[in-house]
């Protein structure tokens, strides 16, 4: 079965309504360069220049200097290893646990409306908040999860300060904080799905493992490639945990690419090294963003067959 | 960022009403002489600010000013007051800031030269204790701050340990020599390992956390002859010294409680207030702290001395008046009321807030008073922990202040969080140090820096300091 839908193009403006349309979005147009293309060019022209705001001698074009020193800066690896992990996490553990939990109260209709509403309590938990709440539950000597461990007899680990599980900690907030986000978008997806082609699937004698592989996960695409374009982009932008539990320590252990951009920009004000970082960040940030955008662009319908 | 107009007793609003008719009645403009001037200050909250609220009614009815404290976090305090002041903002009239800032603050032009206030009121510098006065407080012989706070790290031990027959016995077993208050930091070692039997008692702790954890380094490098750079500005970490201080450091952490990188400055004065270490190095308002029973565990076996050869003195606070004041007089008198010498007395030695002695006449037994004028340690106690002061001050070994310290600092703050955390074996991380201080004193102008460390060093000099 193909079931391909195909929109019927637009029809052609004439000149006068084409214009009145500049007009009306002419506003929008304007905001749009003053607080995207401006900065995004200011940005770019920093970071070519050896600009360092706590140093009075004038900035100087250093063409793409900040740039070399980016690629040779051990602590900008360090970061994007970091940065890498939080994305890991999102791609395959948040995910997979969100689409099972999606799965899970799709199947209890009855519930699923306030188990999701629950669920979504750390989503809509100020995050700085989330950060000092998660501090004291990781504390070595009055958290209460090392209370716990230490009535079952596995010790006190220091979660935030050691070298081997500060990352780990940062990222099981992460998880905490994040997978009910997904959970609601992939129940939502899950709700949306067009009853009739799986009870259509049904009726033809597909088993549950049939249905889910070829059925509901291909049409779930598009949503789980929105939902992993959002989660991917935030992870990026991991900042708040970071700067109240571990302050990217202990070392670098958990300075991610955003808190180290943070630390070149704001405590060491070197802002043309910092610009440099940012652009690459964007690069970056723009190629992941256009492959997820293709990802949500596959036809549902049309691949099920 | 919070804000707190410090005002006396609450007017009601017929009083309001009523001082407000009589004025117009007497054609006095109500914004008249009786109207208190507002004056933003800019302190670090929490501890650091209660000296400004205990002193606000005194302000006002002095000289007529209503100070509005606000209140900065002190974690990102100084990027928050460089962008506020590179954007020229009046929010604050007067800066309380580290040292360590001034070289920036002066060069980038956001600080008053205060030298033209002297004439109204004489903030009687020859007090000042030489550590403080030039050094700290002026650059190119010009004044920009006056003092606040005068940090200094210090020995605190445990008596009651020390002066125990059975511990005195079996430390001279096991290490041939007597248990005595360590001189050398090979000594500390030795005492921190003695007394370390977890999990009820640990050796020592310091401050293992990204933030501070340079300065317990610091402390040990220049005990073992270390200085921050050479007269060509090569890093001074990059060598010998700068190696074993960081080795010694890191093994230090065998002897300190499982989470030592967990340690920051209220955990530290915790670890020992609680009886659960036997010797510290720690900001001389611990002792303070040790001897009020509200706040420790170990009242009256608490001993206090210098640290080993010398002590490292990080931080310290200072007041300033902002280049944007619109008030900057009214700013100068907050500042000079606050350091002078009967009101300074009131505070530095107070266990509730952070500030410590910076001039000479605090230096007395008898001055260990809180804000109210009560004793806050017995006498043997104050004469223990202002000798303690007066002879780690002798050996002092100064925070660096020169344009660019920020950025010195917290890169060897994070190379040594990284020793620390066994990420970076001591020689690596004081060599990745090194070349990002090269790279820093490159930006900063290698003649420019060079020649602000040479004045700084000298400054030292000038008042018969070592450093």
């Amino acid at each position: 079965m193909h079931a391909v839908v195909r929109r019927k193009p637009a029809p052609a403006l004439s000149g006068a309504r084409r214009r009145f349309a500049w007009w009306l979005m002419a506003p929008t147009l304007a905001m749009f360069a003053a607080n995207a293309v401006f900065p995004l060019l200011y940005a770019l022209d920093v970071s070519v220049r050896n600009y360092q705001l706590l140093i009075p001698i004038p900035a100087q074009f250093v063409g793409l200097a900040n740039y070399a020193r980016v690629l040779s800066d051990p602590l900008f690896w360090s970061s994007v290893e970091v940065t890498l992990w939080f994305i890991a996490a999102v791609v395959f553990l948040q995910l997979p646990a969100a689409l099972g939990l999606a799965l899970l109260f799709n199947g209890l209709p009855r519930w699923a409306g306030i188990a999701v509403t629950v669920l979504l309590v750390p989503t809509i938990i100020a995050p700085s908040v989330v950060g000092f709440q998660w501090a004291q539950i990781y504390n070595y000597q009055f958290g209460p999860l090392n209370y716990l461990l230490g009535l079952a007899g596995l010790g006190h680990p220091v979660w935030t300060a050691s070298p081997s599980l500060a990352l780990p900690s940062l990222l099981a907030i992460d998880f905490w904080e994040w997978t009910p986000f997904l959970v609601l978008l992939l129940f939502a997806g899950l709700s949306a799905l067009p009853p009739d082609v799986l009870e259509a699937a049904r009726v033809d004698g597909s088993n549950w493992s049939q249905v889910f592989w070829r059925i509901m996960l291909p049409l779930l695409r598009p949503v789980i490639g929105i939902a992993l374009l959002l989660r991917v982009l935030m992870s990026f932008k991991t900042f708040d945990i970071i700067y109240i539990l571990t302050a990217g320590g202990p070392g670098a252990a958990t300075e991610n690419l955003a808190y180290y951009t943070y630390i070149q920009g704001f405590r060491y004000f070197n802002l043309g090294y910092a610009s440099a970082l940012a652009i690459i960040q964007l690069v970056v940030v723009a190629v992941l963003a256009k492959a997820l955008i293709g990802l949500t662009r596959r036809p549902g319908l049309a691949s099920v067959s | 960022m919070n804000r707190t107009i410090l005002t006396g007793p609450a007017i009601s609003r017929r009083g309001v009403l009523g001082a407000g008719l009589s004025m117009l009645a007497l054609g006095a403009d109500p914004r008249g002489a009786a109207a208190a001037t507002t004056v933003h200050i800019e302190c670090d909250a929490g501890q650091n600010e209660l000296p400004f609220r205990w002193q606000a009614s005194a302000l006002e009815a002095t000289y007529g000013i209503a100070p509005d404290l606000v209140s900065l976090p002190f974690v990102g305090q100084y990027e928050k007051l460089v962008t506020d002041l590179t954007s020229r903002s009046d929010a604050y009239d007067v800066l309380v800031f580290p040292p360590y800032f001034l070289g920036d603050f002066q060069a980038l032009g956001f600080l008053r030269e205060l030298d033209p206030y002297f004439s109204i009121i004489d903030p009687q510098l020859a007090d000042y204790l030489p550590v403080y006065r030039d050094p700290v407080i002026k650059r190119d012989g010009k004044t920009y701050a006056l003092m606040y706070d005068g940090d200094l790290l210090q020995v605190c031990y445990r008596t009651d340990l020390f002066e125990d027959p059975k511990e005195k016995v079996a430390f001279r077993q096991k290490y041939g020599q007597d248990l005595a208050v360590p001189t050398t930091w090979v000594d500390f070692m030795k005492v921190a390992e003695f007394f370390n039997r977890p999990p009820n008692l640990y050796g020592t702790a310091f401050y293992a956390q990204r933030g501070f954890c340079y300065a317990w380094f610091v402390n040990i490098f220049a005990g073992l002859g270390g200085h921050w750079f050479d007269a060509k500005m090569n890093p001074g970490i990059k060598s010998d010294a700068g190696y074993k201080a960081l080795s010694l450091l890191v093994e230090m952490k065998k002897y300190a409680p499982p989470n030592i990188l967990q340690i920051d400055y209220p955990t530290l004065n915790q670890v020992f207030l609680d009886g659960s270490t036997a010797i510290v190095v720690q900001w001389d308002d611990l002792p303070l702290k040790c001897e009020n029973p509200a706040m420790s565990k170990v009242v009256g076996k608490s001993g206090f001395a210098p640290c080993p050869q010398r002590s490292y003195m990080p931080y310290s606070r200072v007041m300033a008046v902002s280049a944007f004041s619109k008030n900057p007089e009214e700013a100068y008198k907050v500042a000079v009321h606050m350091q002078l010498p009967d009101v300074g007395i009131t505070y530095v030695y107070d266990p509730e807030c952070g500030e410590d002695p910076y001039r000479e006449s605090y230096l007395k037994a008898s001055a260990v008073k809180n804000h109210l004028g009560q004793p806050t340690m017995s006498a043997a106690a104050a004469a223990n922990y202002v000798d303690a002061i007066r002879n780690g001050l002798k050996a002092g070994y100064p925070e660096l202040s020169i344009p660019g310290a920020p950025r010195y600092i917290d890169i060897l703050d994070l190379y040594v969080n990284q020793a620390l955390a066994g990420s970076l074996s001591p020689k690596a991380a004081l060599d990745a140090c090194a070349g990002e201080w090269a790279s820093i004193t490159a930006a900063e102008g290698q003649d420019r820096i060079t020649k602000a460390y040479a004045d700084w060093v000298d400054s030292f000099h000038k008042v018969g300091l070592t450093y």
